[in-house]
């Protein structure tokens, strides 16, 4: 059985997002990332499967510019067998079309019995990328998969997936599907040191991005801004003993506290 | 936008779910959404129904609402099957020519709309919170990079499908609506590849937090499962308080299901929140934003949640709430 998992490299929420002159996109900066949270969680559902039964293979895959190479390694480093980078770096924004198309197309060329992705992207958070490259590859899909079965003779699964308001729906699917995974249903395992040997010395496949055909973007960012005050937003000020003083003050003032 | 045309030519779908035999109210704030983009593009909104029993769904929607109802009895469909949705939408979509396809920012929702954008050659802008128009065109407001930067993003072609926060828009519910009209089609559709199974309901509903006075909330800030003890700590400062905790904090075992607030936990609305660590993203932000007064404390200046504050401490959490208990007892004393 083969399994592909979509990573995707995301810049960690501390960093300092600057809006470019362009209004449409942000700065080039040199950020500090990680992979996306869901995808450390797709990661590791796929690792379990392979726990599980032997003869499993699991391939990661990243669109993306050439750092996103630094999450496969992570990925292998994890327990995958093997990765593929598709080299796509272009100025500005890039549409979950574009993305999905490259994953679509490189599905559609290698045959998978099952795609995991995230089921949202932590940066973005546009919960696009899977369930469109699903459509294009031609494959059946579900998002936000909490639990997975996979029946022995491995031509369909048991899926559950997680629905608002405390509900769990339940599918049958024939394989080969793509499945969303939402985040935090497992414990994602650290890279162990034999692998991230591995890791370093494999050989990431690179596929340019220019090979496939571009599908049309669709939308586009007309401009960013930075979010409205919603509220006051009193910034205390001051050493941190300081802060601390004038908060218990205002919180006294309000009767919150004693 | 492409060309406006005339008044009642166009069409809006809402697309609509539904479990245990009732409408998810979700659809409601849908509704508030359509009339939004009808200002700017005047259409015609149709709810879209799909069930093996939608009679009852039909009449609580158009009661509701006063919109017109497209429902579709699927023998073969209980409650959802994504194949089934995209397959039938995309039928009626070929008939009505809708301009604007919207569906809840719900699992079920990104399983119809991507699909659908893909099928349909529409694109496709999801997790909207807010929309008006510029130069023009009608921009829809989402949050991106955690909520620091708002994205307006356009489309040139139609139609185009989003799919809206739960939370964002207020409900419409009109005072006296007139009733809609209900129109059932029947089709028969047997999924090829994706079979149904049922629902259960997980969680059940813990209201005690809905109910403490002041709710101190941890995430993924405290860094620790052993700060957790600080935040306890500080929390006991405040009389009729309790403990929550953002999503993550939760899936790590590290809180109680019932402790966390957003958009698939609590919902809350406290007289004080106090988030302690907490980025603010929008799923977060769902479950608290009707609290009276909210105190921030992060490290970071620039942090979402400092967006939805009445006061702000950009500090350390694990050096803020030490100090804090040290000035607390000297006021005591
Ligand atoms: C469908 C769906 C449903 C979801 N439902 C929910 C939900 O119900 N509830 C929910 O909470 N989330 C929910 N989420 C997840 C949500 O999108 C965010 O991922 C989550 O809220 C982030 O939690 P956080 O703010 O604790 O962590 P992070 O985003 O990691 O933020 C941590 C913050 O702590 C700050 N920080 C770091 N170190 C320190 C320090 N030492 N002192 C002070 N500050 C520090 C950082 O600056 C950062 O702002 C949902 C997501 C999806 C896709
Ligand atoms: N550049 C990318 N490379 C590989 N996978 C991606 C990329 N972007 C998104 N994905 C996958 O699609 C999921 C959803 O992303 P998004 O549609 O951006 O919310 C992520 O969790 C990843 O699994």
């Amino acid at each position: 059985m083969k399994i592909l998992v979509c990573v995707k490299q995301v810049p960690e929420p501390e960093n300092a997002f600057i809006i470019d002159d362009s209004k449409e996109w942000i700065r080039p900066g040199t950020f500090s990332y990680r992979m996306n949270r869901f995808d450390e969680s797709a990661l590791e559902e796929a690792l379990s499967i392979k726990d599980r039964y032997k003869a499993v293979g699991i391939d990661v895959i990243s669109v993306g510019s050439e750092n996103s190479k630094d999450v496969i390694r992570r990925a292998i480093g994890m327990g995958a067998d093997a990765g593929i980078y598709i080299f796509h770096d272009p100025v500005g924004y890039v549409s979950p079309f574009l993305t999905a198309s490259f994953i679509a197309s490189y599905i559609k060329e290698n045959n998978y019995d099952l795609i995991f992705a995230g089921a949202i992207s932590e940066d973005s958070l546009q919960g696009q990328v899977g369930p469109l490259a699903a459509e294009m590859a031609g494959l059946p899909c579900v998002s936000f998969v909490v639990k997975q079965e996979i029946s022995s003779d491995q031509k369909s699964m048991y899926v559950e997936r997680e629905l608002d308001g405390g509900l769990v729906e339940f599918f049958e699917l024939a394989l080969p599907a793509l499945l969303t995974i939402q985040g935090g249903i497992n414990k994602p395992r650290y890279p162990s040191l034999s692998n991230v040997l591995r890791a370093s010395r494999a050989e990431i496949r690179t596929i340019n991005s220019d090979l496939y055909t571009k599908s049309v973007p669709g939308q586009k960012n007309k401009q960013l801004t930075i979010p409205e005050k919603k509220r006051e937003g009193y910034v205390l000020s001051g050493s941190v003993h300081e802060k601390a003083a004038e908060l218990i003050r205002i919180l006294s003032q309000k009767s919150f506290i004693a | 936008m492409g060309k406006m045309n005339k008044p009642g030519q166009k069409s809006i779908f809402i697309i609509a779910e539904h479990n245990e035999n009732k409408v998810k109210p979700v659809l409601f704030e849908l509704a508030s959404c359509a009339y939004k983009i009808k200002k700017y593009c005047p259409a015609e909104i149709k709810v879209i129904l799909l069930g093996n029993e939608t009679e009852k769904l039909s009449s609580e929607i158009t009661h509701v609402t006063g919109l017109d109802v497209v429902a579709t009895e699927i023998n073969e469909l209980a409650l959802f099957n994504p194949e089934i949705y995209k397959k039938v939408i995309e039928d009626l979509a070929a008939e009505f020519l809708p301009s604007f396809i919207i569906a809840g920012h719900t699992p079920r929702g990104l399983d119809v709309a991507s699909g659908l954008a893909v099928r349909m050659k529409a694109a496709c802008i999801t997790g909207i919170e807010s929309l008006g128009e510029t130069e023009g065109k009608i921009c829809f407001r989402r949050q991106i990079f955690y909520g620091k930067i708002d994205a307006h993003v356009t489309a040139d072609s139609e139609p185009l499908i989003i799919t809206v926060q739960p939370g964002a828009f207020e409900p419409f519910k009109p005072e006296n609506a007139a009733t809609g009209k209900v129109e059932t089609r029947r089709v028969n559709y047997v999924p090829f590849f994706t079979h149904e199974k049922g629902i259960r309901r997980s969680i059940f509903q813990d209201s005690s937090i809905s109910e403490a006075k002041v709710i101190v909330s941890a995430g993924n800030g405290i860094g620790e499962k052993e700060n957790l003890d600080l935040v306890n700590r500080f929390a006991a400062v405040f009389p009729g308080s309790a403990v929550g905790g953002s999503r993550i904090i939760v899936d790590r075992g590290w809180l109680e299901y019932r402790q966390q607030i957003g958009l698939t936990g609590a919902q809350v609305a406290p007289e004080l929140y106090i988030a302690c660590g907490i980025s603010g993203a929008s799923q977060h932000l769902a479950g608290m934003r009707g609290s009276g007064f909210v105190v921030a404390i992060n490290k970071d200046p620039k942090a979402a949640i400092f967006n939805e504050s009445d006061v702000c401490v950009v500090e350390d959490i694990n050096k803020f709430i030490p100090a804090f208990l040290e000035e607390y007892k000297k006021k005591e004393i």
